[in-house]
């Protein structure tokens, strides 16, 4: 029984962040931005966080430090995109690489060592409670604003026919940019959880490919907040199940590789008639 | 600008950027090892750029170079150690067994796109890190050498080591077959039917479609080329650098060789001035880290911002013109 608990609050640690990401990533994408920088995002929130919680001594701060990052970093892609004509993905891989860089280099900058930070104050079990619901609350939230909301028709009619979104009179691409942010927020809560929440310290290369996880894990939620949640849910009880089937012998890397295993799977369309917005991705003239 | 930017950072680092910059070059081009060293991280860097060039030529974004060079190194690595025959049938094996796995990864981005549509730019991520893991596993586990204290297979024997360009340094001839190899691309691009196919399918995929050019059967084409570059370049890390896989083969040379391509303007012959701008930065960079103490992330972080920065200009430059 206390096995079963265990796995479960392990369950939805492992998922929360998953979670926030992939919300992230359905925001982007209905709004037509493939955005591939959530990795950078969480890198970004997670080590702001942790400086700022240490300068100041308020993981608080740190937490609203953090997710100003994760907006930062991913408007960023978003005025490229829409204002520059950046290409997305070339603009999403420099993103990541300069948040690796930028956080690596930070790490000396600020706390004088390399590799990881020293423990600072962090948010605490109940911080940690209250992060864990949020992620939920915000799947339920966004499905409903994407849903029910002009705004969000508006959103997701960017990423299927932008010109049509013009001629009603709406900016597309202040539309894009306003998706990054909103979805900046949502990685930067994810990179918050990892530092703060789950533990007290930021290390280099903590997020481990969170933040392209959460990218298939929009595509097997079918670009739906739930449905994105729901696949992030999933992928975090298997990284739980490692620790288990470790002990019984199962490589740990197998388990790791599952959640992409199942994004290329789910390429093929064995997962059902998924379908990317239309306009996911692709850039837009003038 | 970056130049600026650089300073700043260093500044930030409580170094002299002035000193930086000088332990930087000095690092790099100071004497006979460190320019060995410079054009080791060129060679390292040219193969990868070349792939991510030649996919983009044909319109397709192969993020996954990274995951190719691994898997192209692992093959080598794995066909080097088991051949005991001479050099000269082994070296072409092991390079052919990198190519070979690098171009499989790349094919199975290519099948995906070819023939589910599937979004190239996530299937290369997703065997990117696929890649990482299935090499960490094999080389942790079942196929770690006896007695080595890194993750690493066993050592190719040194009959099967590429013979070395520079005395003295760890510059071997893969160089020669990275500039060889930028000519032929250059050639192929500018002067055969196949070369016209791609950049077709690239810049104009509908008129491409309609003169005739089969896109899905280009797209796995260009991904299996691709991939097969970077397992090539891999396989010559493998021969010529470590002469054994590790799983540390390579320092992100995948990703850093989207900005050698950008900055190479996707033309195979500038790329080799770009990637050797990058292999010094590459190779200056610890030296600027052990003597100017500027850490040296500095230049993943530089890197990061010269994609954005050229990327930008690469866009925003026709535009302007026309306005």
């Amino acid at each position: 029984m206390d096995e079963l608990r265990g796995f479960l609050a392990l369950t939805l640690i492992k998922a929360t962040p998953l979670i926030f990401a992939a919300l992230a990533g359905v925001v982007c994408e209905r709004a037509g931005i493939l955005n591939i920088a959530l990795e950078g995002g969480l890198t970004a929130a997670a080590f702001t966080a942790v400086a700022v919680s240490f300068g100041t001594g308020s993981p608080l701060l740190g937490l609203a430090a953090g997710v100003l990052a994760g907006m930062a970093l991913c408007a960023l892609l978003g005025v490229a995109a829409t204002r520059f004509h950046v290409d997305q993905i070339v603009a999403g891989t420099g993103l990541n690489l300069l948040a690796a860089g930028g956080t690596a280099f930070g790490l000396v900058v600020v706390f004088g060592q390399p590799g990881a930070s020293p423990e600072v104050r962090a948010l605490g079990t109940p911080g940690e409670c209250v992060l864990i619901v949020a992620a939920f609350a915000c799947a339920f939230l966004l499905q409903a604003v994407l849903d029910r909301t002009p705004w969000g028709l508006r959103l997701r009619a960017c990423g299927e026919n932008p010109q049509a979104v013009r001629s009603a009179g709406v900016d597309p691409r202040g539309m894009r940019v306003a998706a990054t942010v909103v979805g900046g927020a949502l990685a930067g809560l994810g990179g918050v959880f990892l530092s703060l929440g789950e533990l007290d310290i930021y290390s280099d290369g903590m997020t481990a490919g969170r933040g392209f996880i959460a990218l298939a894990a929009v595509i097997f939620g079918r670009w739906t907040p739930l449905g994105a949640a729901a696949a992030a849910l999933a992928f975090g009880a298997l990284s739980a199940l490692q620790f288990v089937l470790q002990r019984a012998g199962v490589p740990s890397e197998l388990m790791q590789a599952l959640p992409y295993l199942a994004a290329l799977a789910a390429l093929t369309g064995i997962a059902g008639r998924a379908r990317a917005p239309a306009a996911d991705g692709v850039p837009m003239e003038g | 600008m970056l130049l600026t930017i650089a300073a700043a950072a260093m500044a930030l680092a409580g170094a002299n950027p002035l000193d930086g910059f000088a332990a930087l070059l000095r690092g790099a081009l100071g004497g006979t090892h460190q320019i060995g060293e410079t054009l080791v991280a060129t060679t390292s860097l040219l193969f990868p750029s070349l792939a991510v060039a030649f996919a983009f030529r044909a319109g397709l974004f192969n993020i996954g170079a990274e995951g190719q060079l691994v898997i192209g190194g692992l093959c080598a690595g794995l066909v080097g150690a088991a051949l005991t025959v001479p050099g000269w049938i082994a070296i072409p094996l092991i390079l052919f067994a990198g190519a070979f796995g690098g171009g499989a990864w790349g094919g199975i981005a290519g099948a995906l796109r070819a023939r589910f549509g599937g979004n190239e730019v996530i299937a290369t991520l997703m065997l990117n890190i696929i890649a990482a893991l299935l090499a960490n596993y094999l080389v942790v586990g079942p196929l770690h050498a006896a007695g080595a204290t890194g993750a690493e297979t066993a050592g190719l024997p040194e009959s099967s080591w590429l013979p070395i360009l520079l005395p003295d340094t760890r510059l071997s001839i893969a160089l020669l077959f990275g500039l060889a190899l930028a000519g032929l691309l250059a050639f192929v691009f500018r002067r055969t039917v196949f070369g016209y196919a791609l950049r077709a399918a690239g810049d104009a995929p509908e008129a491409a479609k309609r003169a005739g050019i089969d896109l899905p059967r280009t797209a796995l084409l260009a991904m299996t080329l691709s991939g097969a570059i970077a397992g090539f370049g891999g396989a010559t890390i493998v021969a010529g650098v470590l002469h054994r896989f590790n799983v540390a083969l390579s320092p992100g040379y995948g990703f850093i060789a989207i900005a050698v391509a950008l900055v190479g303007d996707l033309d195979p012959l500038w790329i080799v001035l770009a990637a050797f701008a990058f292999g010094i930065l590459q190779s200056g960079s610890l030296t600027m880290q052990a003597f100017a103490h500027v850490p040296k992330d500095v230049v993943t972080f530089v890197e990061g911002l010269a994609i954005l920065a050229l990327a930008t200009r690469r866009f925003v430059a026709p535009r302007g013109a026309a306005a």
